[in-house]
């Protein structure tokens, strides 16, 4: 938990996340950094700055393209005590190593009947900034799921610190999906959360985060949705719309019970989602709830999400098909209106 | 056939004002992700438009406009792509790393290592349909260290199948050097072990790459097997448009650029063998200029793609 004495600075995601690799690698040796460019260059989004000259070569390792091999190394670091942290570059390129997450490292631990840990997490970055379809998407809830995986994506940029030291610290394995528009973001352009210690912390992976309270309808989403989701909640709360916004944090585990608490209480539920919307995560948050409260709990549900395109690439198409603060704040009135 | 200097001259400096051209979108956010460019690199494109045929396949990366150039993509169509224009080559969808020309056989995409397969398939097709065609897979340096390199390879030798596997070696994969990993000293001899001969040639010497690359493409498309050529150069900017590129020094990108430009080394010899003067080839340079900058003048006036179209081209009308 946070050492609420520790002196607070604000940095921003991609710092964050070095920090706690950082902080992660000095206190335990066993941790161990692979992936493309994140040695010298210090990774793509600098999220991996500094290591390499701290840590040397052996710990904080550029590999080749060849991401199916590397991953698969990663679980076999793993399963020789190591805890080791693959980054593949974009989330979209798990679909070149997806064989061995899903078929060895998300698995192994089950088929082993419990006897071989597997603290190993992919880390990786999503989120749609304009860079068309093959390296854009989420892709969260494809991976949530296969079973036997936690999937984490930060939105504050504490969180960032936080959640990956709790990735790092955990038996499980995590794929760990930062936003590429969270790790671009200036500090001081962030709406919450980045205050962050500047020593080691763990925020515990499964607690949902209640980032802005409110009375009239209940607001589910994760990652840069929370910012997008904070700003349209500041424009609809001039006309007296007061929305709860809740950061999943981690969709796997699902923190149902903190959704489901504030949906008994507000009754409408809208679930903002940057990942497709077919058979992904709206429609499981919407099932969740109403399995808790009864089919009779909710006046009013929406789902907002990509509607099952592929991102294209002119940015006048990527805007008419990605959630962000002027579509959320329309869905937001419309329901308004609507109740 | 017999090269014409000047028109490989003028090939390379229409092809460095084409990417001339992209470059100006990047600050003014009309082009958006991570745009790629060839400078430096124009000997390759000029190579593969002078050995190809139009039924030839050809599957890029995503360092790809002047593949599609030399693949006879129209430059039109395809700069309005990459400036994301409904005019465009994919109507604004697939953007700068993924054009799409199947009326010549020209693909590419974004992801590292995926461009092999593809030409594999095609090579696959044309031996299929008996027809005499070639599929040139293209990849980086980087890409070789990628599964699908060795793959395909062995699945090529093996069928006896009609692809020729150009690696562009310009000696980065974004920050990391091939030396540090890749443990042979060439790339070309991997060949051996799919039982291929591999060849590495100057990438940047544009007659000796166009003559030994034409060559490599007569023997395959004759039925002499799969070929594996290795193009040396240099990558003149960023990997990307943006990239802070802090891991090649100043004195190294200085002295790779003056002794590995394609343009200015063949300037050099036409000029010394009494082929073309300062004069001549400055116009060449200033014409090829003026035609991109034109064109880019027009596309920017093209519309983008209206909102109301986004969800347009998911799937195809089925035939009734
Ligand atoms: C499967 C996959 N992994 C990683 C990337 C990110 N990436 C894009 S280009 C690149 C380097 C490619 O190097 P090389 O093949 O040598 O081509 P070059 O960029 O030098 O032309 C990387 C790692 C990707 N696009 N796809």
């Amino acid at each position: 938990m946070a050492d609420v004495n520790q002196s607070m600075r604000r940095i921003n995601g991609s710092q964050a996340i070095a920090e706690s690799l950082m902080q992660e690698m000095e206190r335990d040796e066993r941790v161990v950094l692979l992936g493309e460019d994140v040695g010298r260059s210090g990774g793509v989004f600098g999220t991996t700055r500094d290591l390499f000259d701290r840590f040397g070569p052996m710990r904080v390792r550029d590999t080749p393209i060849a991401e199916m091999s590397f991953t698969g190394m990663g679980v076999g670091m793993a399963m020789a005590g190591l805890r080791p942290v693959v980054e593949i570059m974009f989330v979209d390129f798990l679909g070149v190593c997806l064989e061995q997450i899903y078929n060895a490292m998300a698995k192994i631990p089950y088929m082993s009947g419990g006897r071989v840990p597997m603290p190993m997490v992919i880390k990786t970055a999503g989120g749609n900034i304009g860079s068309a379809a093959q390296h854009s998407q989420c892709l969260w809830a494809t991976f949530a799921h296969l079973p036997g995986m936690h999937v984490v994506a930060p939105a504050t940029v504490r969180d960032h610190k936080g959640l990956m030291a709790a990735a790092i610290r955990s038996e499980n394995p995590v794929i760990f999906i930062e936003h590429k528009e969270l790790l671009l973001k200036k500090s001081k352009d962030f709406l919450s959360g980045a205050e962050v210690p500047e020593g080691a912390f763990v925020t515990p992976i499964g607690k949902a985060n209640i980032v802005r309270g409110g009375s009239d309808l209940t607001l589910v989403t994760l990652s840069a949705g929370v910012e997008y989701s904070l700003e349209a909640a500041a424009e609809v709360a001039r006309d007296g719309i007061d929305v709860e916004i809740i950061d999943l944090r981690s969709i796997v585990p699902l923190d149902v019970e903190t959704v489901a608490n504030s949906v008994a209480r507000t009754g409408r539920l809208l679930v903002v989602d940057e990942d497709y919307l077919s058979f992904g995560l709206s429609a499981e948050i919407v099932v969740r709830v109403l399995e808790r409260l009864g089919p009779g709990a909710l006046r009013q549900i929406q789902r907002h999400a990509v509607p099952d395109v592929p991102i294209p690439a002119a940015l006048s198409l990527e805007q008419a098909i990605v959630p962000g603060p002027a579509s959320i704040e329309r869905t937001l009135r419309e329901m308004a209106a609507a109740s | 056939m017999k090269l014409n200097p000047l028109n490989l001259y003028r090939m390379m400096t229409r092809m460095r004002a084409f990417e001339e051209a992209c470059l100006e979108g990047v600050p003014t956010f009309e082009i958006h992700g991570e745009l790629h460019t060839s400078i430096g690199q124009e000997a390759i494109g000029v190579a593969l438009a002078h050995a190809l045929t139009p039924e030839d396949a050809v599957v890029s990366t995503h360092r790809n406009h002047y593949h599609a150039l030399a693949k006879g993509v129209p430059p039109r169509a395809l700069l309005a792509e990459i400036f994301e224009r409904e005019t465009g080559l994919c109507r604004g969808r697939g953007g700068h790393m993924h054009p799409f020309d199947p009326d010549r056989h020209f693909s590419a995409t974004g992801i590292v290592g995926a461009s092999l397969p593809v030409a594999l398939g095609y090579a696959y097709a044309f031996k299929l349909r008996g027809l005499p065609h070639v599929a040139v897979g293209i990849c980086g340096d980087g890409a070789t260290n990628h599964g699908t390199f060795h793959e395909c390879l062995n699945m090529a030798a093996v069928w006896d199948l009609p692809l020729v596997c150009l690696i562009e070696n310009n000696q980065y994969a974004i920050s990391v050097p091939i030396g540090e990993v890749t443990a042979t000293s060439t790339i070309s001899e991997r060949a051996a072990a799919y039982g291929l001969a591999g060849e590495t040639v100057v990438g940047t010497d544009v007659e000796g790459l166009t003559e030994a690359f034409a060559a490599t493409v007569r023997k395959t498309r004759k039925g002499g097997g799969p070929s594996v050529i290795e193009a040396t150069c240099y990558r003149f900017r960023g990997h990307y448009e943006g990239d802070h590129d802090g891991y090649r020094d100043r004195s190294e990108k200085k002295r790779k650029r003056a002794e590995m430009d394609p343009i200015s080394r063949y300037r050099d010899i036409l000029i010394a063998r009494g082929e073309g003067d300062a004069e001549g080839l400055a116009a060449i340079d200033a014409e090829a200029r003026a035609e991109m900058q034109a064109m880019l003048a027009e596309v920017r006036s093209d519309p983008q793609p209206d909102p109301s179209g986004a969800l347009d081209h998911i799937f195809l009308e089925e035939a009734r």
